[in-house]
């Protein structure tokens, strides 16, 4: 299946990785509970840290370019341990899909319609992904731009409306607290929203082969964490002290916003939001399983995405229609739907495994495995270099 | 080689997928369309969880009162009647004398055990996302206030919007009261804190501020109090002092001149009127446009003191002396006296604080966000430090006119 092929921009590619973060930012409130009225600083030094493990992506895709992580990984394991590798992503890609799946079915249980089960919720929400898949994940990316404009123009227009009731004597004192807080808060900034831009590795080769991926993931990376900036801060300021014990801080904070008793109740603009947002993120997060799955199954037999190497295969899938799709959607949704169901019992058991868990988990997948891959690349002379030498 | 690979996938995962040929294709197409329709129309019904109108009983109100047995709470909740409002604004058309809301009250252990217990009496559920107002009875405040307190906060219909106030008497009597104005009680008491601006004469207190206040451990949470009284055989309710917190309890009161001293202290007088008693008789001067500022500022021997700036904008309402008050000596005379006046507020309102060693100012969180680490020395026993604490109080008034006469109406003034 040659389903990657220069059908998207750099910017477009951007603006799908802001997304994708803005979401979980919206959604999450557990790094205010550990930084409380500093939370809004974790959001650039979260970056700062953020940007090895961008270097390690670029140094990968640079070596291999046109090549999704799961190509790359056969390319320098080999077929066997290369699978495994693979195999782990894998686990990683669909587990996220489910983790996020199951914090939108909670959202919407808890906020919108708590008398629901919530796997009616989610059964909807992934058929929305599966569909979107079908429709193929090219459209989903070019829509981004129009999702940046609505969710940051959303993100603006609620920050400007809630501008009366806030407090900024809240933000003070500044970093009073112990250093590991802070450190703490830093890694799961980078491990949970940031990190998983982990899967846009499965989506650069659609960017050409001269499309550098770095920048995209860079300029998407560093919109997202000035706009965490911004909803970490505006939830301080209006909150204060309540920050740190309401459940979903920036759904909080939107709701204060009245202006002039008319304007009031925006927390359905938040929900809207947050519904398409996620959308976008588990669309990607399912697609990155489906596609590596797809490449890991037809191995060795799967068309080169070169098309110097197979010119008729890229000119058929050039076809560009509702076929050009990886099979098995449906079956993964499927997977992730019954995944996401029994992923926790509660959402104390999420918020926990949130702050203790998820942070070293997302690491070993998002830095450990790709930190060893560009290793063994670099011992084993693979990669470009070699390409060029032959 | 891309459909070789498909097939793979295919033979690999799904053994009985399907390559149907275009006939049948069609065929399932249209059975699924079918389908599809079948299930749709059962969605004509509506929504699953929908809750209309008619079948929902809007609150506008909560007040809350100790129950009758020990470990109880009396929730009263004040319910919109809406065939009553829609009757024209005199009600003598549809029904005179008919009220449009109906108190509903029912005891148990619990805030949300009421709630489910008020169905066991009425046949529309209470819905709470437009309420206005929640009613504590000072009986309950001084026991604990935590219980509707997080109950309220926690629960997603209730807003965070909504007026807390502390009632004299009981809280079900308030909701009683004779409401002239508006229809219901409840409306009337939500109107009227918007009002409490213009006489800075009251503590407007949300839920959410309150909770603040209560979550700071330093700052003692404070909230209006409101009481019955009777005139003229009917029951009216008026503001007036502040219930002081401490602890999760309500330990004491302001009176009127140190709720003012209060506000002016937190930033929170606005506008108001100030009756000065002058050598030749009353001048009202009526302030608008005021603010203070409140900061920590450490002495030369690391003590902290507090230092309030405070800027009042001013103009002469009324003269009901003989007096020219527009003479610019007299206008520094009036300058002095409310300078005065205001000191006496807050010094009124400081004294009864640091009687009841409950900081309703805030000093401790501006200590707190000022000197952190003096702070962290203090906080221990931030109850016996508190009363320790200077504060300086700097008044600036700035008096602008004397309103659309110069000199006062007097007989003879003219000649």
């Amino acid at each position: 299946m040659t389903l990657e092929k220069e059908n998207i921009s750099s910017k477009e590619l951007a603006f799908a990785v802001f997304c994708f973060i803005h979401g979980t930012v919206l959604r999450s409130g557990f790094i205010i509970s550990v930084t409380r009225n500093d939370s809004w600083a974790m959001a650039f030094t979260g970056l700062l840290f953020m940007l090895p493990i961008v270097a390690i992506y670029a140094g990968l895709l640079r070596k291999f370019p046109g090549k999704s992580l799961v190509e790359i990984d056969d390319i320098i394991f080999g077929p066997i341990l290369g699978k495994v590798i693979s195999a782990l992503y894998l686990f990683f890609f669909a587990s996220l899909a489910a983790l996020n799946t199951r914090d939108l079915g909670n959202f919407v249980a808890v906020h919108m319609m708590p008398e629901t089960p919530i796997a009616a919720a989610i059964a909807v929400f992934l058929l929305g992904c599966v569909y979107t898949l079908r429709k193929g994940i090219e459209n989903l990316i070019n829509l981004s731009t129009l999702l940046f404009i609505i969710s940051a123009g959303a993100l603006a227009l609620n920050a400007i409306l809630v501008l009366k009731e806030v407090q900024p004597e809240f933000l003070k004192p500044l970093f009073r607290l112990e250093p590991q807080k802070y450190v703490q808060a830093t890694v799961s900034v980078t491990a949970v929203p940031m990190g998983e831009v982990l899967a846009f590795t499965m989506l650069t080769p659609m960017l050409g082969k001269n499309g550098k991926a770095a920048k995209p993931l860079l300029l998407g990376l560093v919109l997202s964490s000035v706009s965490m900036a911004i909803v970490l801060m505006r939830d301080i300021v209006t909150l204060g002290p309540l920050v740190s014990i309401v459940s979903l801080p920036a759904f909080e904070s939107i709701r204060y916003v009245s202006l002039g008793d008319i304007l009031t109740r925006l927390e359905s603009v938040y929900g809207v939001i947050l519904i398409i947002l996620f959308l976008l993120k588990v669309s990607i997060l399912l697609y990155a399983f489906v596609l590596g799955l797809t490449q890991m199954l037809s191995g060795k037999r799967r068309p080169l995405s070169n098309p110097g190497h197979e010119g008729q295969a890229s000119g058929t899938a050039q076809s560009l229609n509702s076929k050009n799709h990886p099979p098995l959607i449906l079956i993964s949704a499927a997977l992730v739907f019954f995944y996401s169901l029994f992923v926790f019992e509660s959402m104390m058991e999420n918020k926990n495994w949130g702050a203790t868990t998820a942070p070293f988990f997302s690491l070993t997948f998002e830095f450990l495995l790709p930190a060893v891959s560009l290793l063994v690349a670099c011992l084993r002379k693979l990669g470009r270099a070699r390409e060029v030498k032959a | 080689m891309i459909k070789k690979a498909v097939k793979t996938g295919r033979k690999l995962f799904l053994p009985f997928s399907l390559s149907f040929s275009r006939q049948r294709r069609e065929k399932a197409r249209r059975a699924t369309a079918v389908l599809l329709c079948t299930l749709l129309i059962l969605s004509l019904s509506s929504c699953w969880s929908r809750r209309e109108l008619n079948t929902l009983a809007i609150v506008l109100g909560t007040g809350l009162d100790v129950g009758d047995q020990p470990d109880t709470l009396k929730l009263t909740a004040q319910v919109v009647k809406a065939s009553a409002i829609g009757s024209g604004s005199t009600a003598k058309a549809g029904g005179a004398g008919e009220k449009a809301y109906v108190n509903i009250s029912y005891t148990d252990k619990s805030v949300l055990s009421v709630l489910r217990g008020i169905t066991h009496m009425q046949s529309r559920r209470p819905y709470f996302s437009h309420n206005e107002v929640f009613i504590f009875s000072s009986d309950l405040a001084k026991r604990d206030m935590a219980e509707g307190l997080d109950a309220f906060a926690r629960d997603y219909e209730s807003r965070l919007h909504a007026d807390l106030l502390i009632s004299k008497g009981k809280a079900s009597d308030i909701l009683q009261g004779e409401a002239a104005l508006e229809k219901i009680p409840a409306r009337q008491i939500g109107d009227m804190m918007e009002d409490q601006e213009i006489n800075s004469e009251t503590a407007v207190v949300t839920l959410r501020d309150f909770s603040i206040a209560t979550l700071s451990g330093s700052k003692a949470p404070v909230a209006p109090m409101i009481e019955v009284y009777e005139s003229g055989g009917e029951k009216h309710i008026k503001l007036e002092d502040t219930a002081v917190f401490k602890g999760g309890k309500m330990i004491g009161e302001l009176d009127k001149s140190q709720t003012r001293g209060l506000l002016w202290v937190t930033n929170q007088a606005k506008s108001g009127v100030k009756t000065l008693d002058t050598r030749w008789g009353q001048v009202v001067l009526e302030i608008f446009d005021s603010n203070s500022k409140l900061k920590p500022v450490k002495n030369g021997d690391g003590t902290i003191r507090m230092e309030l700036t405070v800027n009042g904008d001013g103009t002469i309402e009324s003269n009901e002396t003989n007096e020219d008050m527009s003479r610019l000596e007299n206008v520094e005379m009036l300058k002095g006296l409310m300078k005065e006046a205001i000191r006496a507020d807050i010094e009124n309102a400081l004294h009864q604080a640091r009687t009841l060693s409950a900081d309703v100012f805030g000093f401790g969180e501006a200590i707190h966000q000022e000197y952190p680490e003096e702070w962290e020395k203090m906080k221990e026993n931030w109850e016996r430090e508190f009363p320790k604490i200077g504060l300086n109080v700097q008044v600036n008034v700035m008096l602008h006119s004397t309103g659309s006469l110069t000199e006062p109406v007097v007989p003879g003034g003219g000649q």
